[in-house]
């Protein structure tokens, strides 16, 4: 069969085998419109009678599974495991894996949260809302300590280590003392300032009407114009946001695609903003200096840490292999240029 | 030219204004100027001034897309906006967030016609970055005080009843940024954390039943799977109302942005508390005051004390056209357009000013009409250059009237951040400029 046959051969096929049914559809419009006034006709059923009350799907769970996963605390002490933590301890992994973001004394780097101080500020024009001066409990603090901190290596902390360092932000904003060892025996006892200072939704609590007419006098209207310290988002932010230069830059770097997604997940927080001295990705002279060392060098203080860098970023659970070639990646954005 | 005979030039000058009939106006002028500089750049284009002048695509010349062939199909396996539309994008505000993983973008409400955002424009609102998550490995597992503690996987969940409904998605932050002044020059940015969708997926009310809620269950932690293990405490009454556990969004797949493979979805409430990447609830007889119901989303009062659990997303309205980003453009006729939501149900109407709330008059609602959904709202205007003060103000099934600004301010003061919903001015210029304005007495 050529091709010109063939087609009209599906085509016929098509239109014969369309024809029966036609014919069908008319016979049923026919019968329905048969179906004498007043009786019922048939309708669709928008409600099925015979199901149970439940549909016996989901897998039972082993307590010890959900164990794994079961990671929330509350207020009254519900779901703390074991543990401690001193205040001194604390001091030593908050250096290590918080201040770089939090400042040494919870005072927040750049935009990044404060923990401590700002008491009394609650009720003034510009309230400092801290662990100290607003946070009602502290199991919230050890919750999400726990659940996603450090920022970069969430649930990566040692139960004990969360302790510890739970007390010490507890100290910084003197609700415990230097000596202080916080337990899963007395943590109920801490009592956080604002703990009464929430109260449950009351709105609503406005009362507007839909006054049509007259509602105000004209000649009154003035426009509120922006405080000095605001900051106006003129018509730039209106276009395209651009792929900063670097963003770009790293896409054109040849980069295993896990590797990426690591630095992406693990680095790139503190390496595209430069927070706590980190150099930035695709910036010549923040890497200038450290092109000078050997490579080895510059692996080695990666694995190990520098400065404010905790060791592996933080991550202790990447292989050495790993932040090699992300150190690698790293570079590459600079050595390309 | 050098090295190109006359009748060359003539002939190449042709080709490159054919090959430059499918670009618009703007692209057309820069591509023939770099080709004029390309190949000499001493001769003027024979017809390009006329072709310059008028695009040869309009009547009465017929346009190239006319005259040949186009795309075969499977060019684009999942198709996507015309090039044309690439303007129309989620944006975000650098100074809003310390980095933009734990962060937020905006839905593009001016380029946005209907009730429903389409999947890549939702806005993004992540507290510890957008995860990638294999769903034959995503299990949801309940327990607490329950009868039965459960593990489904995805293909279990999609066994289930399931529903399909449409619900507006709103930032509590969502216009956070204007409680002192007007700051956002745009209507992306005021109003932008804010999108609508058709959700498909589980009652939780029925996932409830699976398990088998204990008489002390009134609360449930809802945690994601992200590195934020985002949390909130979900009140029993809301589980067994409204809540759906959500596998699809606008009929495919819940998007990795909303939650993949599957999200909780509190119709009306607050956004942060329909919990994305959702992988475990566990049943409780107190609420767990985590981070994100204690240290965030609570609203400081000028009092000091703060309200807590304020899920509930207010009546508010905002005119969508004119706004800053769509600006009249000459005097005449034009469908002053808006979107007006409650998280409370039904829009009962809207009304809009023209003069900064002197004088009101109702316009008209259009299309569907759904609780806890956008609802869309237009009025004619023949408009002669006046300067506008231009209001819209809505009203919702239980009463409450969108309240004024001053109202707000009077007794929530400057401080409470989140859930603000107070009528919207935009100012309109003689030359049909729009800007973010606020009033003084209202």
């Amino acid at each position: 069969m050529n091709k010109k046959r063939g087609l009209v051969f599906i085509v016929s096929s098509l239109f014969f085998a369309c024809q029966p049914q036609d014919q069908a559809q008319t016979k049923d419009e026919k019968a329905f419109a048969t179906v004498p006034s007043g009786t019922a006709a048939p309708s669709a059923v928008n409600e099925q009678k015979d199901l149970p009350t439940f549909y016996k799907i989901g897998n039972s769970v082993a307590p010890e599974v959900i164990a794994g996963w079961d990671i929330d605390i509350r207020p009254d002490g519900m779901g703390l495991p074991p543990g401690s933590g001193s205040v001194e301890y604390g001091e030593e992994l908050y250096e290590k894996k918080c201040s770089s973001c939090h400042g040494s004394f919870g005072e927040g780097e750049d935009q990044w949260p404060k923990l401590a101080g700002g008491d009394g500020t609650l009720t003034e024009a510009r309230p400092t809302k801290t662990v100290g001066s607003y946070w009602p409990y502290a199991s919230t603090l050890w919750d999400y300590i726990h659940r996603a901190m450090p920022f970069t290596a969430p649930q990566s902390l040692e139960d004990d280590e969360v302790y510890a360092i739970t007390a010490y932000v507890l100290y910084l904003n003197e609700i415990v003392e230097d000596d202080f060892v916080l337990t899963k025996e007395n943590f109920t006892s801490i009592k956080m300032p604002n703990q009464d200072g929430f109260y449950v939704d009351d709105r609503p609590d406005t009362s507007n009407t839909r006054c049509m007419k007259n509602c105000r006098d004209a000649n009154t209207i003035t426009e509120v114009l922006a405080p000095e310290y605001t900051i106006f988002v003129k018509t730039a932010a209106l276009k395209t946001v651009a792929l900063k230069e670097a963003e770009a830059k790293a896409k054109r770097i040849v980069v295993n695609q896990a590797v990426l997604a690591t630095y992406n997940g693990a680095c790139k927080v503190c390496h595209s903003t430069g927070i706590a001295g980190a150099p930035k990705f695709a910036v010549n002279k923040d890497w200038s200096s450290r092109m000078e060392q050997n490579k080895g060098t510059i692996y080695d203080n990666a694995l190990n840490g520098l400065n404010d860098m905790p060791a592996k970023g933080g991550r202790s659970d990447l292989s050495d292999e790993t932040v090699k070639a992300i150190v690698d990646y790293m570079l590459s954005s600079v050595n390309n240029k | 030219m050098v090295g190109f005979s006359q009748q060359q030039e003539k002939h190449l000058i042709k080709t490159l204004e054919k090959e430059s009939e499918q670009l618009n106006i703007v692209e057309r002028r820069g591509f023939l100027k770099n080709a004029m500089a390309m190949v000499g750049g001493s001769v003027a284009f024979a017809g390009a001034g006329g072709a310059l002048a008028a695009s040869s695509n309009l009547p009465p010349s017929v346009p190239i897309w006319g005259r040949q062939l186009g795309e075969e199909v499977l060019t684009h396996p999942y198709g996507k906006p015309s090039k044309y539309e690439k303007d129309v994008i989620r944006r975000t505000v650098d100074w809003l967030t310390p980095d933009k993983v734990s962060s937020i973008s905006m839905t593009p409400l001016h380029k946005l016609k209907g009730i429903i955002t389409p999947n890549g424009l939702a806005f993004e609102r992540y507290h510890g970055g957008l995860p990638s998550i294999n769903p034959d490995e995503h299990r949801l597992i309940i327990h607490g005080l329950v009868e039965r503690p459960l593990i489904f996987n995805m293909d279990q969940l999609k066994r289930l009843p399931s529903v399909t409904e449409i619900k507006f998605l709103e930032c509590p932050a969502n216009g956070g940024m204007e409680w002192k002044a007007p700051q956002m020059e745009g209507l992306q940015f005021t109003h932008g954390m804010l999108s609508c969708c058709e959700w498909t997926g589980v009652r939780l009310s029925t996932l409830l039943a699976e398990v088998g809620v204990k008489p002390e269950g009134k609360w449930i932690l809802a945690e994601g799977a992200d590195g934020s293990g985002m949390s909130r405490s979900i009140p029993m009454e809301k589980a067994l109302d409204d809540a759906i556990i959500v596998y699809a969004q606008n009929g495919e797949a819940l998007r990795e942005e909303q939650g993949y493979p599957i999200r909780l979805m509190n119709p009306g409430w607050e956004g942060n508390t329909s919990i994305k990447w959702l992988r475990r609830l566990e049943i409780g007889d107190k609420p767990w005051y985590h981070r994100e119901e204690t240290s965030k989303y609570t609203d400081l009062m000028p009092d000091g004390r703060s309200r807590k659990f304020s899920f509930e997303q207010e009546c508010n309205s905002v005119i969508t056209s004119p706004s800053p980003e769509v600006p009249f453009k000459g005097k005449g006729w034009y469908e002053i357009e808006g979107i007006a939501w409650s998280g409370k149900g039904k829009i009962k109407g809207v009304d809009i000013s023209l003069d900064g709330g002197v004088s009101w008059r109702p316009a008209p609602l259009k299309g569907l009409i759904i609780s806890k959904c956008l609802t869309r709202f237009s009025y004619m205007l023949n408009w002669q250059g006046e300067p506008l003060l231009l209001q819209s103000r809505a009203w919702d099934e239980t009463g409450y009237v969108q309240p004024t600004f001053k109202q707000l301010r009077t007794i929530r003061g400057g401080n409470s951040i989140y859930h603000r919903n107070a009528i919207h001015t935009w100012k309109v210029y003689d030359d049909g400029h729009v800007r973010n304005a606020q009033l003084n007495n209202n």
